[in-house]
């Protein structure tokens, strides 16, 4: 009985939970119960019983049609998703979130090398001459920087076969519902992996304060350390983003996707300016101006008026559409 | 067996045709519709479903909770309404035609 009820219950899960659908769950199960204990009376076995009511049930998509929840149905004819093509897209967007994740902390690594070693050979602790020290600073920097690029492309090839997913599709019910499932179990590892990011973001500056109170270039190995810090913070932010980013595709509707995918657009296009600038400045007043006590502030500020930006661009957003 | 396709419009007649003589409730449909057309008609969960509620929007049925003195528990029983009845009365004549017209393109071979 265990594993009718289960049935209907996947049945159900993509559907709406009004009244109406739950006094017909109710009916369908009370009639679905009925007619399994029936069948054991008459000596069938459990596997025969629940294969017989199972195979007796029918097709929910009838149900859907009746009820008018289908309407989308009739409206536009999406081409349906395949389990197999969903799949292979969380599959996929997991794995470019490794390789996007890995290549960003590779440029930040990069750029804590470049610190490090300028920094090492002005002190003279390298026994190189300064020029010598900046040079293997961007050399190292270059070395990582070119196979993070690599990977950027790799994983926007990669996603190239599921680009038709931004023209609309559906989801057939029990695909939905499995999709809602997977989603819900892998909730608690997002909400982990994102306080432990966010957590790192505000403790990484940690080794400035302590170095600032110190003479000299103590604050300089700070900021090496900060950057090497974030470096593991974004990892596991754009990872497991990424992860959360494939269920959400998958299971928003097409119209949200749309206005979301604008949205998303625009703050893309203004981070890709401000981020890359707030790191100019921060490496030019650093390696420059000597600033590292300092200059670090840069990031939460424009950590800030990003964050204010995203906010107010959203409220306005949404109160064109309304 | 009958293929659903085959007797789609006529579920509904079916259905009604059940309720006629006294209250039902959904399994107890089901099973006389097959004991009826001895097991050769087998209705799927979800068409029965479908149809009651379709036939409750039209005002052909309608529905109550009645308690079951044996077990104690509640189920929902369906009545014939009078235009469930006329709607009854038409498909038969209905029904009626179709055979007559289809009954002329079949033939012993």
């Amino acid at each position: 009985m265990e594993t009718i009820i289960g049935y209907l219950n996947n049945m159900f899960a993509a559907l709406p939970r009004t009244s109406q659908m739950l006094k017909l769950k109710q009916d369908l199960l009370a009639s679905m119960e009925e007619k399994y204990y029936e069948l054991k009376n008459d000596g069938k076995t459990e596997n025969e019983a629940v294969g017989i009511v199972i195979s007796e049930f029918g097709n929910i998509d009838e149900l859907i049609s009746e009820l008018g929840i289908g309407q989308n149905y009739g409206e536009e004819l999406l081409p349906f998703l395949s389990e197999d093509e969903a799949e292979g897209f969380v599959a996929a967007k997991k794995r470019t979130g490794l390789l996007i994740g890995f290549g960003v902390a590779l440029c930040l690594i990069g750029t804590a090398l470049l610190i490090l070693f300028t920094t090492l050979a002005e002190e003279g602790s390298l026994g190189v001459s300064e020029d010598f020290g900046s040079m293997l600073g961007i050399i190292s920097l270059t070395v990582l920087i070119v196979p993070a690029i690599g990977m950027f492309i790799y994983s926007g090839m990669k996603m190239e076969p599921y680009k038709h997913l931004q023209d609309g599709f559906q989801l057939t019910y029990q695909l939905k519902s499995y999709l809602q499932q997977k989603q819900k179990a892998f909730a608690p590892t997002y909400t982990l992996s994102l306080i432990m990011g966010v957590g790192l973001c505000v403790l990484s500056p940690i080794g400035m304060f302590v170095g600032s109170a110190f003479d000299g270039n103590v604050s300089t190995y700070g900021a090496a350390i900060m950057l090497l810090v974030v470096a593991l913070a974004v990892f596991l932010l754009v990872y497991y983003g990424q992860i959360r980013e494939s269920y959400t595709i998958l299971l928003t509707t097409k119209e949200v996707t749309k206005a979301k995918k604008e949205e998303d657009r625009v703050i893309g296009a203004v981070a890709a300016i401000v981020w890359p600038l707030a790191t100019c400045i921060f490496l030019i007043s650093g390696l420059m101006f000597q600033q590292w006590q300092i200059n670090w502030i840069v990031f939460p500020i424009t950590g800030i008026l990003f964050g204010m930006f995203s906010a107010v661009y959203n409220i306005l957003k949404v109160k064109n559409n309304s | 067996m009958i293929s659903s396709d085959v007797i789609r419009g006529y579920n509904d007649t079916l259905i009604l045709y059940m309720l006629l003589e006294r209250d039902s409730y959904g399994y107890e449909i089901s099973k006389n519709i097959r004991t009826l057309s001895e097991e050769k008609y087998i209705m799927k969960e979800t068409t029965l479903y479908s149809a009651f509620t379709r036939l409750e929007k039209n005002g052909y049925i309608h529905s109550f909770f009645k308690e079951e003195e044996s077990f104690g528990k509640r189920r929902t029983y369906y009545r014939i309404t009078p235009e469930g009845l006329m709607y009854y009365r038409e498909k038969c004549a209905e029904w009626q035609v179709t055979q007559e017209v289809v009954n002329k393109f079949i033939k012993e071979l």
